[in-house]
């Protein structure tokens, strides 16, 4: 259980991105009502940059 | 009460056993009853953060007048809870303990710190203020205002090590209630980002973003800041009288949540928020003559 907890809180950057970030960034880009490139729906959109910065977080240990 | 004091010079000349009777006589008279405006301000202000939810996803209330007023609710969730931690609402064996126990569990819930941990690591500051090993608050020193801000930003990145304090203070506390504590805190965490993620993924990002994750952060460094930098800035130093100052806030009493008298909330834990200016002002003189840190003010 405490390992299990361990990588949950280790892997947590990347899990708000995916689960949080990419949603919230996606969802804002729909509200600004701007075209996508290639007509892209904005989730997918919110998804790269919630992985990649999520991803990042987790490799360096900060957001900011 | 000032007025019945003597002199700075009097009080200075006045040998340490009556200088401290005389002290706790001005502080027991700010003690005492139930400070119901505190008990108010505990479950009215989370009434209204919760209201809030169903108020802008129904569409009632805009979510650009609702950011803020969130925002409002997260800050001032912490006092009324601090209230319960020191038992100032009611003590364990009175008739009203339940009620000081709901306050604290209920009001900090918007922050997501578990009354527990709250109770346990803020005893801990109490007892070791200022010292960079034993209070888990000692990571907010800072060299000024703007540099508190930033670390109090660096401290909730994921990789800081500062934002362990709390759970190494329950660790070395070890005891039941402490380890008791530290799982309601995961608890308190996961249920957060649960329904931070069930709210992203079913629509409801911005309106979560805005009414809680977004709050939280600015509350977060408003509560650091003002209750735990700038009353023991510059967080050096050591004992009764010279851990905790009196500062003056640009933004007054009220905007700074009455901790330019937090001097007097770690001289006498038990005296109510409400009622420290009054007290602070009562106590001064005594304070001057030991030399404590008053500032301005």
């Amino acid at each position: 259980m405490q390992s299990f907890l361990g990588a949950l809180f280790k892997a947590m950057p990347l899990i708000f991105g995916l689960g949080f970030m990419a949603p919230l960034i996606g969802q804002s880009l729909a509200l600004t009502g701007w075209p996508m490139p290639g007509g892209i729906a904005p989730i997918w959109i919110g998804l790269a940059i919630g992985a990649v910065w999520g991803g990042v977080a987790t490799r360096t240990g900060r957001w900011l | 009460m000032s007025a019945a004091l003597p002199d700075v010079a009097t009080l200075r000349d006045m040998d340490s056993k009556a200088l401290n009777q005389l002290e706790k006589s001005v502080a027991d008279t700010f003690m005492g009853g139930v400070p119901w405006g505190s008990v108010a301000w505990g479950l009215g202000n989370l009434v209204v953060w919760l209201s809030l939810w169903p108020l802008t996803l129904s569409g009632l209330l805009p979510l650009w007048a609702a950011f803020p007023i969130a925002t409002l609710c997260v800050m001032l969730s912490y006092l009324p809870s601090h209230e319960a931690q020191h038992r100032i609402i009611a003590r364990e064996g009175e008739p009203l303990f339940w009620l000081n126990e709901l306050v604290g569990h209920l009001s900090t819930i918007p922050l997501v710190l578990p009354y527990g941990v709250a109770r346990l690591t803020h005893y801990e500051h109490h007892k070791h203020t200022n010292d960079p090993a034993l209070d888990p608050d000692a990571a907010t020193k800072a060299d000024g205002p703007w540099h508190s801000i930033v670390k109090s930003i660096a401290r909730r990145q994921p990789g800081s090590k500062d934002q362990a304090s709390y759970g190494e203070c329950l660790t070395r506390l070890g005891t039941p209630e402490a380890r008791a504590a530290g799982v309601q805190a995961l608890i308190a965490q996961l249920t957060y980002l649960t329904i931070l993620f069930a709210m992203a993924w079913t629509g409801h990002a911005i309106e979560a973003a805005l009414l809680w994750w977004l709050p939280r952060h600015i509350a977060m460094t408003y509560i650091q800041f003002y209750l735990s930098w700038a009353p023991h800035h510059p967080g050096t130093g050591k004992g009764r009288y010279r851990d905790t100052r009196a500062f003056r806030s640009a933004v007054g009493n009220i905007g700074s949540m009455g901790m330019q008298f937090h001097i007097v909330h770690h001289l006498y834990p038990r005296i109510p928020l409400m009622r420290t200016p009054a007290a602070y002002w009562a106590l001064r003189p005594i304070l001057e003559a030991r030399g404590c840190d008053l500032e301005r003010l």
